[in-house]
């Protein structure tokens, strides 16, 4: 197996996508890989662009921070597309991501659905390995990332 | 000339609070309609819900079960952009049969311009996801009609954003010759000029990405200097306008500059594609600045139409001249090369 590094994560501001860029800093904090935390604006986020342009960063910041992640290992990535293209775009250059690293459950989502799920998605697409964080764990305890392909 | 439009449907169950893609944008459809006071040459086609089979040719069926479940289970926000509602299955199989019902009627008459004012709108939906606020895509239920009757199909996209959907659905189509203009970079992320089709009908995709701040006249240039020698070669039998009007320099979802009179030029440029009367059909899309969309759907029809509008002028001076001229470069040294595959994709 290749060192990886170089992890891709998607963020879209919700607790589960924070919960996945947690782990993906600490996991980029362990193998010493460059993480890119990426944020897809989607349309809507033209109507209130300081959420996207100046919060979230922070958030990420933030988190970064806590992990343990130095300042001069990761980005933010501002992209105006899809957040499926978008991420999965992160496993080809620049990014060459060679592990791509998204919530469960998006912004909105209704609990069990299959139907708009960025993660699904991701997972089905993939052309690089993919952990799909769960942003809350069903039960104490059993909060383990779920990876594919 | 007669004007052919769908039969209204009550679409105001498809709504979500404060989103832009609302049931106000089908009001100003119908009043910028109204406004032209055709009298006896506005003729209704009747409403018709899209069947499994029709919409079959372009989704796949998992996702139409999905989506209907999803819809009838109560809906939600299916991404950070798009939502359904309970009622939004019929309603989104009623936009994607619009189109069909529309076209139904030029084939009967032939003659006419025909409108289809639908939402949800569909050029984002792909053939197994709803993004983009569309749900189903309507041009490429229409257009993929057409194919299925030996016709071919050049299918011109203004709307602001690049149509990912109608791109995805028709990539190894030779058939269907797909066209946008759009504001790069911007969602979708697609819609690159390297983007130009699969391998059973490369070259049948042309992407004329912009930059923020394009006014008309780049756009103009593109239909003239990049389409028109490649709709030529192509010889299309219907031509299907992704009438979004989000371009207009009031919509507050982009940032290209142009105006109604823009919209009505391109009317007039893209109703010369086909010669044969009857087979030119425009699809609502975008906009969402009410007013403009009102205006620029007036422009439109009447520059279809062939009537005077007296709407605001063509814009010019902004930016993309360079990109068209890149663009340009590519697509007509292929232009040969093309000509054999669309070529032999229309005799298969």
């Amino acid at each position: 197996m290749t060192a990886i590094d170089s992890i891709a994560v998607g963020f879209d501001g919700s607790a589960e996508s924070a919960a996945a860029v947690r782990w993906a800093a600490r996991a980029a904090r362990d193998v010493g890989a460059t993480l890119t935390v990426l944020h897809a604006a989607g349309i809507l986020e033209r109507l209130d662009a300081p959420y996207s342009h100046a919060v979230a960063p922070d958030v990420v910041a933030t988190i970064c921070g806590e992990e343990g992640l130095d300042v001069a290992h990761y980005h933010w990535v501002l992209d105006e597309a899809d957040a499926c293209s978008a991420l999965l775009h992160c496993a080809s250059a620049p990014v060459n991501a060679q592990l791509l690293v998204v919530g469960s459950r998006g912004h909105g989502k209704r609990p069990g659905l299959m139907i708009g799920s960025v993660s699904l998605e991701i997972v089905q697409h993939a052309s690089v390995p993919v952990v799909v964080v769960p942003g809350h764990p069903p039960v104490p305890g059993a909060r383990r990332p779920v990876s594919g392909p | 000339m007669v004007l052919v439009v769908n039969e209204a449907y009550d679409d105001s169950p498809h709504e979500s609070p404060d989103h832009p893609e609302r049931p106000g944008r089908l009001q100003a459809a119908a009043s910028a309609v109204h406004g032209l006071r055709l009298g006896s040459d506005l003729i209704v086609a009747p409403a018709h819900r899209a069947t499994r089979a029709e919409l079959s040719r372009v989704h796949d069926g998992g996702y139409l079960d999905e989506l209907g479940a999803y819809c009838y289970g109560g809906g939600g926000d299916l991404d950070q952009d798009t939502y359904a509602t309970y009622e939004s299955w019929t309603i989104a199989t009623l936009a994607a049969g619009a189109g069909l019902s529309v076209i139904g009627e030029l084939q009967r008459r032939g003659d006419g311009v025909g409108f289809v004012a639908a939402r949800p709108p569909g050029h984002h939906a792909l053939r197994d996801r709803a993004m983009g606020f569309c749900l189903l895509n309507n041009v490429a239920v229409a257009a993929a009609s057409l194919v299925s009757q030996g016709e071919r199909v050049v299918i011109v996209d203004w709307d602001v954003h690049h149509g990912n959907g109608t791109q995805q659905i028709f990539w190894d189509e030779p058939h269907v010759l797909y066209l946008s203009m759009h504001q790069w970079p911007l969602f979708p992320g697609s819609g690159g000029a390297g983007e130009i089709g699969g391998s059973l009908a490369l070259g049948s995709v042309v992407n004329v990405p912009l930059p923020a701040g394009a006014t008309g006249d780049v756009m103009r240039r593109a239909l003239d200097e990049i389409a028109a020698p490649l709709v030529e070669a192509f010889r299309p039998t219907w031509v299907l306008v992704s009438a979004g009007f989000d371009a207009h320099y009031l919509d507050p979802l982009a940032d290209l500059c142009l105006s109604d009179g823009d919209f009505a030029a391109m009317a007039s440029c893209v109703s010369r594609y086909v010669s044969t009367p009857g087979r030119v059909a425009f699809f609502l899309e975008g906009g969402y600045h009410l007013g403009a969309l009102q205006a620029s759907i007036a422009a439109t029809l009447s520059s279809a139409l062939g009537a005077h509008y007296p709407g605001e002028r063509p814009t010019s001076g902004g930016p993309g001249v360079e990109q068209i001229a890149t663009v340009k470069a590519q697509r007509l040294a292929a232009l040969e090369s093309w000509t054999r595959v669309v070529r032999g994709g229309a005799s298969s």
